[in-house]
């Protein structure tokens, strides 16, 4: 894999080509690639801004939403994407399906392709079950969300959502702070791969437990050895991640955490991590403030923030959908020599 | 008929003349159980960790007996080299998994010792962790039964559990199982659940001159672990386990060995499948002063690293920097395979490059006396899971020979060593065991003129490529997949019975 340090915006990154079956992190994806996804992105907010948000562009194609874990706005977002680009859409959830019978992964794809699904937007639980859907589904397989792992989409949301609002649309040099629970977070895992790629100055901040491993990584990544990457910094000093930062976001604590003996509570949480106006002073004047939700307001985040004026929260749930149906777009438009898409199958 | 190495052949059996009689290649060769009537390999590369020697040598098997060992000096020595046709006594794996009674839909006694043998290995002891699990005499009889039915004549040792049902609260049937012939007892698949069970287990084997095999587990640390706890797990999103979760579960065993010494000089501990630094160091002291404690490493912990569940595949030497550190997959560009294959989860989780090197230098510094399989066979139900569903376990009995030669190839390994820790070594963590029950034949078996033949024969100029199909056992959860090894076994003699033949011996 070679990820091309980002071009200056918008400059020499014409002629490429989608070649990906399926997107299930974003750690494939070429720096060409990305630009690639925020272009299309760019066109789908063109549709979405028309009175009628509908193209035919996948008329007829089934989009098959399976859903392991609950969740309602990325499954909506997902849909509501997909149904704009005119696809069929199924949605599998676990609850009503007989996955509670106890029907395997690999037997539930293999019943939904013959079902006739060819893109799959899955949900799960457990990190790298997208992979195994991978494996064994004859169409595309689009990450809704994997464990810990990651959440491809989300971190392209997250990065179309940058680029609109910081200066220039250029996220080189920019300092980006991701605080919360980054051990348990898929949110993050897949920011780092885009943000570094985008040559952001990424740091992660929370307390020690919801860091584990990662000042490892940092320091494997800051070695200076690795191609295309910017470092990112690992910090529990919440002060130092904030400072003259451009881009805030906030992660959602689980209540679980504290049962795991990883927190002593959401009051001490808040209080030494809740994203709240006197903290978000630290950032830069301009700096915007994003979650990728659902949020805890009062604990990772002040209800007062998530709807100031400095919050692009709700620009991220609309970009979601613009990202999503730039996904769908461009998976069902591939092709390798493991698919051909033949119109009417 | 003689045979040189390189070309290859078995003679006729006992009882059995002509073409009909045979189900070799050749057609004429004994079959599987039968007595090998006449055997002989000139040439040949003979490894004898009994006496310490080897070198070029001939060797001559007639009515199943090791009639001659000829050691070659001069001219005669001329062009044998321990790259070729290698000769060494049959292997004995003191952990694996056949999984007979209760899981036969992934491996039986029959297929386990049809693999053991294509393994190399003509000794094999079981872990009790069956469906019921063998915690009194009557499963071990079910065992038996399994193993005269299955005609192999790999030998079956068996483990009885640690625990009645393997369920952590009273010991089993440990004196009739001892009577009943057990080789020592283990609650495998999970540690002894309790000090105080372990202390009373520990008294208890040592009265009856048996050890314990300990799977040493701090279950608290591991609850819910996916990965080795470290830079892969973090990048891949799996839940750790900490170095820890060995580390503090050994250093309760030593604890409890050493205050069980006080009471039962007997008492005896053999930790199984040791995989990272800081525990081998903690046995390695413990050994220092004089604790009777022996401990094992699999060829899996020894070759792998957590790097190939991200899709890495180059070997763990490869993978170590020069700084001891291990090398960044993603930085190298080693990702050659797909991430979250379910055949690299096992338990004790593969760890780091160090780790790795760590688990050699204590098979090289004698800390580790031997290399066991932990022989996992699983379904493909099991196993074709997400990755964090899947059952823990490598199908390793029919690799370990090659996995070990892979280190000899790098130069990490000395062949001899190699070959006695599948040998000499296992034989001398059970024999200092005692075996009170008088029922363990007499090890370790060496290259020994006028005993019955119990030898392996591998090709190093050789190798074979592992599939579904090379592979004898019914678990394919193997990593290997796909993958080239070095050392074609050619023949495994156990007792003086044709274990394994390759079929392709005699092909010229």
């Amino acid at each position: 894999m070679t990820t091309v340090a980002p071009a200056a915006s918008g400059a020499g990154t014409d002629a490429v080509a989608w070649h990906h079956r399926h997107l299930i992190d974003v750690d494939v994806l070429t720096w060409p690639e990305i630009e690639l996804i925020m272009r299309t992105t760019e066109q789908m907010k063109g549709i979405l801004a028309r009175p009628i948000r509908k193209v035919p562009a996948l008329n007829g194609r089934r989009v098959t939403t399976l859903f392991y874990e609950a969740s309602t706005r990325t499954r909506v977002s997902f849909e509501s994407a997909a149904r704009n680009l005119s696809a069929d859409v199924v949605s599998v959830a676990p609850a009503t399906s007989s996955v509670t019978k106890g029907e395997s992964l690999v037997d539930t794809i293999r019943t939904l392709e013959a079902l006739g699904a060819e893109i799959l937007v899955m949900r799960h639980s457990v990190s790298g079950a997208p992979y195994l859907a991978a494996e064994i589904f004859s169409g595309h397989v689009l990450n809704g969300g994997d464990g810990w792992h990651a959440h491809p989409t989300q971190a392209l949301l997250d990065l179309y959502t940058m680029r609109e609002n910081v200066h220039g649309g250029d996220l080189r040099g920019k300092k980006v702070a991701i605080v919360g629970d980054i051990l348990h977070s898929r949110v993050a895992r897949s920011n780092i791969w885009s943000l570094t790629a985008a040559g952001a100055d990424l740091w992660l901040c929370g307390p020690a437990t919801l860091l584990r491993g990662f000042d490892r990584w940092a320091a494997q990544w800051s070695s200076g050895k690795v191609p295309g990457h910017g470092k990112f910094n690992v910090t529990s000093d919440i002060d130092a991640a904030l400072r003259d930062a451009d881009v805030v976001m906030g992660l959602r604590i689980q209540r679980e955490r504290m049962q795991g003996g990883l927190l002593p509570s959401l009051r001490e949480y808040a209080a030494m991590y809740q994203l709240n106006a006197e903290r978000i002073s630290l950032a830069k004047p301009e700096a915007i403030v994003m979650h990728p939700g659902p949020m805890n307001e009062g604990v990772e985040i002040a209800p007062d923030i998530a709807i100031s004026g400095r919050s692009v929260i709700l620009d991220q749930v609309a970009n979601g959908v613009a990202v999503r149906m730039a996904l769908l777009y461009l998976l069902a438009g591939s092709h390798d020599e493991a698919h051909t898409t033949e119109p009417g199958k | 008929m003689r045979t040189e190495g390189g070309t290859f052949g078995l003679g006729g059996t006992r009882g059995a003349s002509g073409p009909a009689g045979g189900s070799g290649a050749t057609g004429l060769g004994p079959k599987v159980g039968e007595t090998v009537e006449r055997f002989e390999l000139e040439k040949a590369w003979l490894v004898d960790p009994v006496s310490g020697r080897e070198g070029p040598g001939e060797i001559v098997v007639i009515d199943g007996i090791l009639e001659s060992v000829t050691w070659l000096e001069g001219a005669e020595a001329e062009g044998v080299t321990d790259k070729g046709v290698v000769v060494a006594p049959g292997f004995f794996d003191i952990h694996a998994h056949f999984r007979e009674p209760g899981f036969e839909d992934a491996e039986t006694v029959a297929t386990g010792s049809a693999a053991a043998a294509h393994g190399g290995y003509t000794t094999v002891a079981l872990m009790p962790n069956t469906q019921p699990a063998l915690d009194e005499p009557g499963t071990l009889a079910r065992v038996r039964s399994a193993v005269a039915a299955s005609g192999s004549p790999v030998e079956i040792l068996a483990y009885g559990a640690v625990s009645a049902g393997r369920g952590g609260e009273q010991l089993s049937a440990m004196g009739e199982l001892a009577d009943a012939g057990v080789i020592g007892y283990s609650d495998d698949g999970a540690p002894v659940k309790t000090p105080k069970l372990l202390r009373s287990a520990l008294l208890y084997a040592g009265m009856l001159g048996l050890p314990i095999v300990e799977h040493p587990e701090d279950l608290e640390l591991t609850a819910g672990a996916e990965a080795h706890e470290g830079y892969v797990a973090s990048v891949m999103g799996l839940a750790g386990w900490p170095t820890a979760g060995e580390v503090s579960a050994v250093s309760r065993d030593l604890a409890v060995l050493a205050d069980a010494l006080g009471d039962q000089p007997g008492a005896r501990l053999h930790l199984t499948h040791l995989s990272t630094a800081p525990a081998l160091d903690l046995v390695r002291r413990a050994r220092a002063a004089g604790l009777p404690v022996t401990c094992d490493v699999t060829p899996h912990h020894l070759a792998f690293t957590d790097e190939w569940i991200a899709g890495a595949r180059r070997w763990a030497w490869d993978a170590l920097a020069a700084d001891g550190t291990s090398r960044d997959p993603w930085i190298d560009g080693a990702l050659t395979a797909g991430p979250y294959n379910t055949s690299l989860r096992v338990n004790p989780p593969l760890a780091t490059a160090a780790d790795a090197a760590a688990c050699l230098a204590a098979l090289v510094d004698g800390t580790a006396s031997a290399v066991a399989t932990d022989h996992a066979p699983h379904t493909i139900v099991d196993k074709e899971v997400e990755f964090g569903k899947a059952s823990n376990g490598i199908s390793g009995i029919e690799t370990a020979l090659g996995v070990l030669l892979a280190l000899v190839d790098a130069g990490k390994l000395p062949l001899a060593r190699a070959i006695a820790a599948l040998t000499t070594g296992p034989a001398a963590v059970m024999a200092a065991g005692g075996h009170a029950a008088g029922s363990a034949p007499a090890r370790p078996r060496g290259l020994t003129e006028g005993a019955a033949a119990d030898l392996v024969v591998f090709d190093r100029a050789d190798g074979w490529k592992v599939t579904s199909d090379s592979l004898l056992s019914k678990g394919k959860n193997s990593p290997l997949i796909g993958r080239e090894l070095p050392g074609r076994v050619l023949l495994t003699i156990a007792a003086g019975r044709l274990a394994y033949e390759d079929p392709s011996a005699g092909d010229e």
